[in-house]
């Protein structure tokens, strides 16, 4: 008996301490404030991606200390989801139901955004700047009005390395492809195959997946090799697409390789192999504070500062917090234009009216421009390639037919 | 009315007056809480009286969760319909794996579910054109949807979500209650506690020990189920074996196995994150300070283990981990 | 044929740090009788505490075996602070305890490390050999040699030397060995604590080719598991085969399989563990029967 009262006073005793109280009016925006939310890996094998919300994070601080948008500050919130999915229901459920975000900012990852947009639009609730370059966030507008993403679209990242195979090597290439098995990599995959055209069947020797939670990709980029290509595209994320460059230096592959925006960053480049990363292309569309071009750029200097005083531990040259930032800025141009008497409804107006040239974190001649029916706010990028341990973007800006 | 009877009283007593407390979104948290109680009900079946170990009910709930998602989106079948099925597809694939897990005890039973439940999301990826693969599948807004939009009994979704969780985890409960008091109830402790003498006193051994799995997993599945409606999403990753593990600990934190401690169990896998960050110059954020307790929690009880089947063993009817 | 010949290479190279892990599994179920869930874990640990070692100047060998030194104090240690207390109870109490250890440790890494992949340089280059149109380089090579020569060691730990009898004559009979004089306790602890220092091995010699974060030997855990039921869970022999056998398998099957691909290779290995439990519990080289009532 005694132990059975106990268990209840327990855990009458834990729910005590999570009774609360919700507040009522415009959600999320009072007189001196805007509540923001977002959710992302905090934790878990995408951890490193997280980056982007503490980077958001920090120029909105910024932001703050220098009176904030219209007069408001503005109140970021974020929740660790693991990359699981329906975490990041959750979580979202938590930040409109709970705690009245005024609207969802740069949600991380492609499958999380996929689970809480129809939960997000039944609410009506902006989801804005999504960290995900997947394309059907650009696309389904007329189905979920309240959605738009932020990243160039991956399949115009694949559609841009296609291209450039086609320019360059259209006759000799024999290209392998290792890409991560889920939404992002067969993204990629399609767009690169889309860029490929009718040549897609004779380039493409071999395409091999990968299950995120694996331990390595040995074995796929032996059998990659082995397939003869003279052309690797990398699509996979950060400790894969390291081992990538390992292994295919350890196998004595010489290939031409592509790899994919999300493992380029100069501090990922950096651990691979130099003789392998050598000559490696990658597309850029945010300023990499390692590219000597940007090294006295005032974006970047500014990054830094905003790294330095608000971002502890962060490391300036980490391109996820650049990325943020980059979010953060085009966040507050909308909100900015979105007035002084905030509602959800103009916010939406103000990010489907984008026509942002000044983003000081965005490399020079991106411009972040949508329009109610285009809603892809990067929809651009210039390709880099790596040499003697750092990125030299060449060729001009370009973008890819969605 | 006997300690019990009224302890159950005072337990539904609470449950009816929390919706009206509580706000909306901790009502809906704690729907995902009565799903969490379900399975650690059936792991307490399973592992506290029959003694057979299972790291894998996580892996029961993915079959129970997916059973409903599929049924929901792709066949039009209405949630409420599909949580039987639910029960009835883990029940039977419980029923099934039970057969292959008498010939395996203790140390190999653990490893081969903690197998299962590592590897089991890795396989709905790959059967993506049945489970819809990493993407998931989305069941918010679909037809199937019980009181969507509309609502139920001029409830709030939320409310309803709860209503129906803690419906259906009140009804297994006594039904679990019921179970481990019959005469399928002392077989099992008697299998648990000394598979010899439970021969020799005319116990058939392999039966109770198979039904215990499928009993188990059927909880799971409904639990599954559950989750996915809550939810209105499910996912491969939805089901990680940090899911079984966590699992694990709230039956262990609920008194060792015994049902009557289920709902503390639940309650400390959902809201442990908000306790760890009451501590001081701990950053919940990071992750790894709730992993960390998580762990402590677990490591803390075992040790107390030896000192809780003292006291024990002077209750009847009780539940532990106790078999060799 | 060359990718056949590279595959098999490739295999055994990871076979070989499946194979360490698994050594260590094995040593503890020999001596103590348990399954220690929360291997994979302390391996990582120790590897990270190499890997902070060597970030501040120290050398590799000397970090390694300082880490070597600490994994066997923190072996002890955690026999006797927390095994010992519910040693003698239910079996299964123990083994719970170590899955609270594996939650444990994997926390306590991201806490402390952060979830981010790290560089190890390890002691073997990885500079490509190649014969013929195959390649593997010096840290292949030097993991499976790693793995066989601490065999040896355990070979002749078990068998030549009156500790390695006090060892398995404590797990097997705790009882009369006391009475012949065998110390047990003394023998548990030294037990968990060499499975450690094992475990320290497994996880410095992974951390160059898998790179290091708090998830490193998650998986890896399931491929020793692999291995050692495939070996045997009581035969060190079997563990190092059981492990090179597995990582060949592995490859193989990803490679010329195609349903199966890169995507299964966790599948495999389950499918590896559930059909030696069922058809041959005592593994290729195993003598214990898995039943244990």
């Amino acid at each position: 008996m005694t132990r059975n009262l106990c268990a209840l006073a327990l855990a009458a005793l834990a729910l005590a301490g999570i009774a609360a109280a919700s507040t009522s009016g415009t959600p999320g925006v009072s007189s001196t404030t805007i509540t923001l939310g977002s959710s992302g890996p905090l934790t878990g094998e995408a951890a490193a991606a997280a980056g982007v919300l503490r980077g958001a994070e920090g120029y909105f601080k910024y932001v703050n200390a220098r009176g904030g948008v219209n007069g408001r500050k503005i109140d970021f919130k974020y929740l660790d989801d693991g990359y699981d999915p329906s975490r990041t229901v959750q979580n979202v459920r938590q930040l409109i139901q709970q705690d009245n975000v005024f609207a969802l900012f740069s949600v991380v990852g492609t499958n999380g955004n996929l689970a809480i947009r129809d939960f997000a639009n039944a609410s009506g609730v902006p989801t804005v700047f999504s960290a995900s370059g997947a394309t059907t966030f650009g696309k389904e507008y007329a189905k979920y009005p309240w959605t738009i993403g932020y990243l160039p679209p991956y399949a115009e990242e694949g559609q841009l390395y296609a291209k450039h195979i086609l320019a360059t090597n259209a006759k000799k290439a024999k290209i392998a492809v290792l890409y991560q098995s889920d939404d992002y990599g067969k993204d990629v995959l399609a767009g690169f195959r889309k860029g490929l055209g009718a040549k897609a069947r004779s380039l493409i020797v071999q395409t091999v997946g990968y299950d995120p939670t694996a331990s390595d990709v040995q074995s796929q980029v032996a059998q990659l090799k082995a397939s003869g290509a003279n052309t690797f595209c990398i699509f996979a994320f950060g400790k894969f697409a390291i081992q990538s460059f390992v292994y295919a230096n350890k196998l004595g592959w010489k290939p031409q390789i592509y790899v994919n925006d999300v493992a380029s960053a100069s501090s990922i480049m950096l651990l691979n192999p130099q003789s392998t990363a050598e000559g490696a292309i990658s597309i850029l569309w945010g300023k990499d504070p390692a590219t000597p071009k940007f090294k006295k750029d005032a974006g970047t200097a500014l990054g830094a500062k905003i790294v330095k005083k608000y971002i502890p531990g962060g490391n300036p040259s980490d391109g996820f917090l650049i990325a943020g930032m980059a979010e953060a800025f085009s966040m507050v141009d909308a909100l900015k234009a979105a007035g002084k008497n905030l509602t959800r409804k103009g916010l939406m107006n103000a990010v489907t009216h984008m026509n942002e040239a000044n983003n000081p974190f965005l490399v020079p001649g991106v411009k972040v421009h949508t329009t109610p029916t285009f809603r892809f706010p990067i929809a651009s990028a210039q390709l880099q390639r790596w040499h003697n341990r750092h990125w030299e973007p060449f060729g001009g800006v370009q973008s890819a037919k969605l | 009315m006997r300690p019990k009877q009224v302890a159950f009283g005072l337990g539904v007593l609470v449950l009816v007056v929390l919706p009206f407390v509580l706000s909306d979104f901790r009502t809906v948290q704690l729907a995902t809480v009565g799903a969490y109680f379900i399975a650690i009900l059936g792991l307490d079946v399973l592992t506290g009286h029959s003694g057979q170990i299972s790291l894998g009910h996580g892996a029961f709930m993915a079959v129970g969760g997916y059973t409903t998602a599929i049924l929901m989106a792709n066949h039009g079948v209405r949630d409420l319909v599909t949580i039987p099925i639910a029960a009835a597809v883990a029940g039977g694939i419980g029923l099934v794996a039970g057969v292959p897990a008498l010939r395996l005890s203790g140390l190999y039973l653990a490893l081969a579910t903690f197998g299962i439940a590592v590897v089991l999301p890795t396989i709905l990826k790959k059967f993506d054109h049945f489970t819809g693969g990493s993407t998931g599948i989305t069941l918010f807004g679909k037809p199937t949807q019980t009181g969507h939009g509309v609502g139920v009994w001029g409830l709030t979704n939320n409310q309803w979500l709860y209503v129906l969780t803690w419906t259906i985890g009140c009804a297994l409960f006594l039904f679990a209650w019921w179970l481990l008091d019959s005469r399928f109830g002392r077989s099992l402790r008697a299998v648990r506690d000394s598979e010899l003498a439970a021969a020799a006193s005319g116990v058939n051994r392999a039966k109770y020990k198979v039904l215990a799995f499928g009993v188990s997993a059927a909880f799971a599945g409904v639990a599954g189920a559950l989750f996915a409606i809550n939810v209105a999403y499910t996912s491969p990753d939805t089901f990680p074996i940090t899911l079984s593990l966590y699992l694990l600990v709230g039956a262990v934190v609920g008194f060792f196995g015994s049902i009557w401690g289920a709902a503390l169990g639940a309650l400390l896998i959902q809201f442990l994150p908000d306790i760890v960050g009451l501590i001081p110059h701990v950053d919940p954020k990071q992750g790894g300070p709730t992993t960390f307790f998580f762990g402590l929690v677990l490591v803390v009880l075992m040790l107390a283990l030896p000192l809780v089947l003292r006291v024990a063993s002077r209750v009847a009817n009780r539940g532990y981990l106790g078999a060799r | 044929m060359t990718n056949f010949i590279q595959q098999i290479v490739s295999g055994l190279a990871s076979g070989g740090i499946y194979g360490l892990l698994a050594l260590a599994l094995v040593l503890i179920h020999r001596s103590t009788g348990v399954i220690n869930f929360a291997q994979g874990e302390m391996a990582t640990l120790s590897a990270f505490v190499c890997w902070t070692l060597i970030s501040h100047g120290w050398a590799f060998w000397p970090a390694f075996g300082a880490t070597l030194v600490l994994s066997f104090a923190g072996g002890l240690a955690l026999e006797t602070t927390i095994i010992r207390p519910i040693q003698g109870g239910p079996l299964l109490g123990i083994v719970i305890l170590t899955i609270g250890l594996l939650i444990a440790f994997n926390g306590l890494d991201t806490w402390i490390w952060g979830g981010a992949a790290k560089q190890f340089h390890g002691p073997f280059s990885t500079a490509p050999i190649r014969v013929g149109g195959v390649a593997f380089s010096k840290q292949d090579l030097g993991v499976i040699a790693v793995a066989f020569v601490v065999l040896a060691l355990v070979g002749v730990l078990f068998t030549r030397t009156r500790l390695g009898l006090g060892l398995r004559a404590a797990a097997v009979n705790p009882d009369e060995a006391r009475l012949v004089g065998v110390r047990v306790p003394s023998m548990l602890a030294l037990g968990w604590g060499l499975a450690a220092v094992l475990g320290a091995i497994a996880g410095v010699m992974a951390a160059p080719s898998l790179f290091l974060e708090p998830n490193m030997m998650q998986t890896v855990l399931l491929y020793a598991f692999a291995a050692a039921v495939l070996g045997g869970m009581d035969s060190p022999l079997g563990a190092v085969v059981g492990g090179l056998l597995l990582g060949v398998l592995l490859n193989l099957v990803g490679t010329y399989v195609h349903w199966i691909g890169g995507e299964l290779r966790l599948a495999t290995a389950l499918a590896v563990i559930l059909a030696v439990l069922l058809v041959r519990p005592s593994g290729l080289f195993g003598r214990a029967a898995a039943r244990r009532v």
